[in-house]
């Protein structure tokens, strides 16, 4: 059994930290709490957790200027983006930034519990809308120029994709594909690897065109 | 509309300081003010009538300085050399005026002050009329467009500005109350729901849902996407929206891409909603997730649960929403459905039409 992974929260809604709290119980290790960008930056750089649990709207600015000033300084720190929004640029502009994943507030506690481990773990979590706008993002036939590696989903991402859109989980997506957990695993964090650096302009122009997923 | 007041200083004053406050108030060299009072005074008087008239009003707040005034206008008037009846018609078209204007901020048509006035002012170009119908032609028609220019034209100037201010508080109010009855119809009501039932966790988690959809209805109301007529994926939320509420269930829905509501795509959005309904109804879980996928060729539906499943072979052929309501509309639009359950591991149903090509 590995150990507990140590997490620290930022939301600036303390009702929701509280509860947030109360149903991850003893799953993790909450360390760390923080309301705004600048609380946050240094607590996270002193604490060092494991993974941080991260809020895309903050009263002092948004998820990914945590992300950008803590990443430099404390690589090992892994991040989970937790939104009430839907909208596309929040998401993307904080997956781009480096969050190593996305769920919605409306995520069970046994889910986000769950969605942490494999985040420490160094895996990615996909919520089904964020599955879905990736697949529309990444779209055959719509490349234009750019690293064809990086701006093309394969046809396994893509299935993978599909099934997490579809509501699958990792487990149910390896015995429907007949692949190993760890496999499905490793597509997604391609996937993400691909969301962060590819060049596809339909990456940012989708953002800004559909206000929501 | 309120006349500017203003303050006689108590340096640089010659006599009482009115020409200085007035220099003072309209920006220019008190030497002018001076200027334009002794020519004034030249004229029988009426500068220094009009000089006391201004003292009065500077200092005082009964409305003394108002004959001063008048004294002053009828002395110049004579200076200019018209007849006695034409000053006098003048003088009462004056006093109507300022009969009518007097309390200026207040004044509404039925005030008994503003009729008095009008009466006056009135009579006041009937004598001018009288007066100098036999010397001058021009005058009468253009005594009596300007008599009632003045003595109309402020009111019914107020009377425009009184209704725009009015219209913009009607209208501040109208929003206001609708920010209201939107708040008491939805989140109020809600909130008690709750309380009510704060015992039955479900139906206080359907209740929130419904609230939250319903609020960012409404915020983002205004959403190019949002109009459920025109795309695939408006209708489907829409749809999700509708069994969420009759049902109490939550359905995630994630989508790639978007089409038309053509009639191809009404016939999916409806058998969706169908196989949503049944997922809520007979799953047994609390989550459905749909996931649309609308391509160039293809629209691809799938509606997902965790739920019980099913045994196809069990179900009575009397419950027909599953082979009429998703099979067979699905069919007649050109497409297919197709349902994967098994007891115990969950059901989904995935609904597919291919896209006729414009």
């Amino acid at each position: 059994m590995t150990p507990k992974p140590r997490i620290v929260l930022v939301d600036d809604h303390g009702l929701f930290l509280a509860g947030v709290r109360a149903e991850l119980g003893d799953a993790v290790d909450v360390v760390g709490e923080a309301g705004t960008v600048a609380e946050a930056v240094p607590l996270i750089k002193e604490l060092d957790p494991d993974v941080v649990l991260l809020d895309v709207h903050l009263p002092d600015g948004s998820g990914d200027a945590i992300v950008n000033a803590v990443a430099p300084d404390r690589p090992g720190v892994r991040f989970l983006a937790l939104s009430v929004s839907d909208a596309a640029e929040d998401v993307i502009s904080v997956i781009r930034a480096g969050a190593r994943g996305y769920v919605t507030k409306t995520i069970s506690g046994p889910e986000l519990a769950a969605a942490i481990e494999r985040v420490a773990a160094g895996d990615a979590v996909f919520s089904p809308r964020l599955a879905g706008f990736v697949l529309d993002a990444f779209r055959a036939g719509e490349r234009v120029g750019g690293d064809a590696e990086l701006d093309e989903l394969t046809p396994r991402e893509r299935e993978v994709l599909q099934l997490i859109a579809r509501g699958y989980m990792y487990k149910e997506i390896a015995a429907r594909l007949s692949l190993s957990v760890k496999t499905v695993e490793s597509h997604v964090s391609n996937v993400l690897r691909k969301l962060q650096l590819s060049t596809r302009h339909e990456l940012t122009r989708w953002a800004t065109e559909h206000r929501l997923v | 509309m309120a006349l500017p007041r203003f303050a006689r200083p108590t340096e640089g004053r010659v006599i009482a300081g009115v020409c200085a406050g007035i220099a003072q108030t309209l920006a220019v060299d008190v030497t002018l003010v001076r200027l334009v009072f002794a020519l004034l005074a030249l004229a029988g008087g009426a500068g220094i009538l009009l000089y006391l008239a201004l003292w009065s009003y500077g200092s005082s707040t009964r409305p003394w300085w108002a004959l001063l005034v008048l004294a002053a206008g009828v002395l110049l008037l004579h200076a200019f050399g018209l007849s006695d009846r034409a000053v006098g018609g003048i003088a009462l078209v004056a006093t109507g005026l300022a009969l009518v204007w007097h309390r200026r901020g207040t004044l509404r048509p039925d005030s008994r002050r503003a009729y008095a006035g009008l009466a006056l002012a009135g009579l006041g170009v009937v004598l001018l009329l009288k007066g100098e119908g036999g010397t001058t032609t021009l005058l009468p028609p253009g005594a009596v467009a300007g008599a009632l220019l003045l003595v109309a034209g402020p009111w019914l100037w107020r009377l425009a500005v009184e209704r725009d201010a009015e219209r913009t508080a009607r209208i501040r109010t109208e929003e206001r109350a609708e920010v209201a009855a939107r708040v008491h119809d939805s989140v109020l009501q809600t909130l008690a729901l709750i309380q009510r039932h704060a015992t039955e966790p479900r139906r206080v988690a359907s209740l929130a849902r419904r609230q939250e959809r319903e609020l960012r209805g409404w915020l983002y109301e205004d959403r190019p996407l949002g109009d459920e007529q025109a795309s695939l994926v408006a209708a489907l939320s829409a749809a999700a929206a509708e069994v969420e509420e009759l049902h109490g269930v939550r359905i995630e829905l994630a989508s790639a891409g978007d089409c038309p509501l053509d009639e191809g795509a009404q016939a999916v959005v409806l058998a969706a909603r169908e196989a949503m309904a049944n997922a809520a109804k007979f799953s047994g879980v609390e989550q459905v997730d749909v996931y649309i996928e609308a391509g160039e060729d293809e629209i691809a539906v799938f509606v997902r649960d965790r739920g019980s499943g099913f045994d196809r072979a069990a179900v009575p052929p009397d419950r027909r929403g599953l082979a009429e309501s998703i099979e067979r509309r699905l069919e007649r639009a050109g497409g297919r459905a197709t349902v994967v359950a098994a007891p115990g591991e969950g059901t989904e149903i995935e609904l597919r039409l291919p896209r006729r090509r414009p």
